[in-house]
């Protein structure tokens, strides 16, 4: 029931060989939705945690931010599987990922308006009724904006975070392509964000393409944003960082290598 | 549900907003019109700008194509270089139903206008020896055995065994 701490990497079963090789690995994630809860945990899970590593279940499909109430199915299931991996939090997406009857398929930004940090936040509330630990949440990357937002962003995740006392799980590589993408200064963001409340990092990968910056999960991480990240803990450092890695996965010398540079960034000792 | 002009009645269902009507639209029917615009074809919201737009029906595209791609490897594999763009061009207005079954409808299409290559022949019929499909409800596993029969390629399911008997005709 270790919090995160030091360098984690989000378990995927394409790289289960490699994560369970990582020597000095405290710390993982594992997508929410991909954990059976009817019977025992995948067993590389089960020996990361008798190894004493922690497993936060990362939920993706919850739609917080969706403006019907959160499916109390999908709650139950984050908790279960929060039980499960006997998970100190669970982390989930200010973002909403179906409307009218349709799966977006991916994580959506919300409107930054009273009435959508109304509608997130009495999701937000609903869930951490049902779930037995904390929850971290996570301001996601978006191509788009709405075109009527009230709030700016700092003014937006504060006002989620202070009426529900959540927790923050700050991606760093989000908050870079956000500002790579809208042409604004990322560290003016984390200047006025609540450092102090971010329960782990998130790091990962992008591309550009098309005159944009994506937050691809797929291609190296670029030496911006680890920049950021080394930027980011000189002011504060949160107690964890995560790299996330979804896809062409390269070899492992490769791999290793990014988590050592995730390290030396954040001066976290090496796991690897 | 969601209120009347925004709801999963699709792309043709999707009435543009008047500005009238925009002040007073909710959360929920807004949000069923963007997802509506980046998944099923419909019309952009009013005031949204249409390149970033653009750019993420793009990007949500081509995860989807990665995402069939996993679940019908072969079928990718068949069709090579053309690949993303033929699942791109066919996708760009039909809501996902799941990599498993946008494959496996993409796969039927292409048969039906005989270009589906051949490893993705010997896929399908793997696949339609392994499942009932109706093209509408999620894929159930047989409990009979059966024969899947696509472009030459056959192939045989006894309890829950599945065999490729001939392969297809390249």
């Amino acid at each position: 029931m270790n919090p995160p701490h030091g360098v984690g990497i989000g378990w995927r079963p394409e790289i289960a060989g490699f994560v369970a090789e990582l020597p000095g690995l405290r710390f993982v994630e594992v997508i929410a939705e991909s954990v059976p809860t009817a019977g025992p945990p995948p067993d590389d899970l089960v020996e990361l945690r008798e190894r004493g590593v922690t497993v936060v279940p990362h939920g993706v499909r919850l739609s917080l931010g969706g403006a019907e109430p959160v499916d109390p199915a999908r709650v139950a299931h984050l908790a279960a599987v929060a039980q499960l991996l006997a998970a100190p939090l669970v982390s989930e997406h200010i973002a909403f990922v179906r409307a009218g009857g349709l799966e977006a398929g991916h994580l959506l930004p919300l409107p930054r308006s009273y009435e959508a940090v109304d509608a997130i936040c009495a999701n937000i509330i609903r869930a951490q009724a049902d779930l037995p630990v904390p929850i971290a949440l996570e301001p996601i990357a978006a191509l788009f904006d709405w075109p009527d937002d009230e709030l700016d962003e700092a003014a937006f995740l504060n006002e989620i975070l202070d009426r529900t006392g959540a927790l923050l799980l700050l991606d760093v590589a989000n908050v870079y392509a956000n500002a790579r993408n809208r042409g604004t200064d990322p560290l003016a963001l984390l200047d006025r964000l609540p450092l102090e409340r971010v329960a782990y990092l998130h790091v990962a990968g992008g591309a550009e393409g098309g005159g944009f910056y994506h937050d691809t999960h797929t291609d190296p991480i670029g030496p911006d944003v680890l920049r950021l990240l080394a930027e980011l803990c000189a002011r504060h450092r949160p107690p964890a960082a995560l790299l996330e890695r979804d896809g062409h996965y390269p070899a492992a010398a490769e791999l290793r290598t990014e988590l050592d540079a995730v390290a030396a960034a954040c001066g976290f000792p090496v796991v690897t | 549900m969601t209120p009347a002009g925004a709801g999963p009645d699709g792309p043709t269902g999707t009435p543009a907003a008047t500005p009238v009507e925009k002040a007073t639209a909710t959360l929920a029917s807004r949000q069923a019109e963007l997802v509506a615009t980046l998944v099923a074809g419909g019309p952009p919201p009013p005031g949204f700008a249409p390149g970033p737009l653009a750019a993420a029906r793009a990007a949500l595209l081509r995860k989807r194509a990665g995402e069939v791609a996993r679940h019908w490897p072969l079928l990718a594999a068949g069709l090579g270089p053309t690949w993303s763009t033929m699942f791109i061009e066919w996708a760009a207005d039909r809501p996902t139903g799941g990599g498993l079954r946008d494959g496996w409808d993409l796969a039927r299409a292409l048969h039906a206008r005989t270009a589906l290559p051949a490893l993705g022949a010997e896929e399908l019929a793997v696949r339609e020896a392994e499942f009932r499909y109706d093209g509408h409800q999620a894929p159930r596993r047989r409990r009979s055995p059966a024969l899947g029969r696509v472009g030459g390629a056959i192939a045989v399911q006894v309890a829950g065994r599945v065999r490729l008997l001939r392969p297809a005709r390249p």
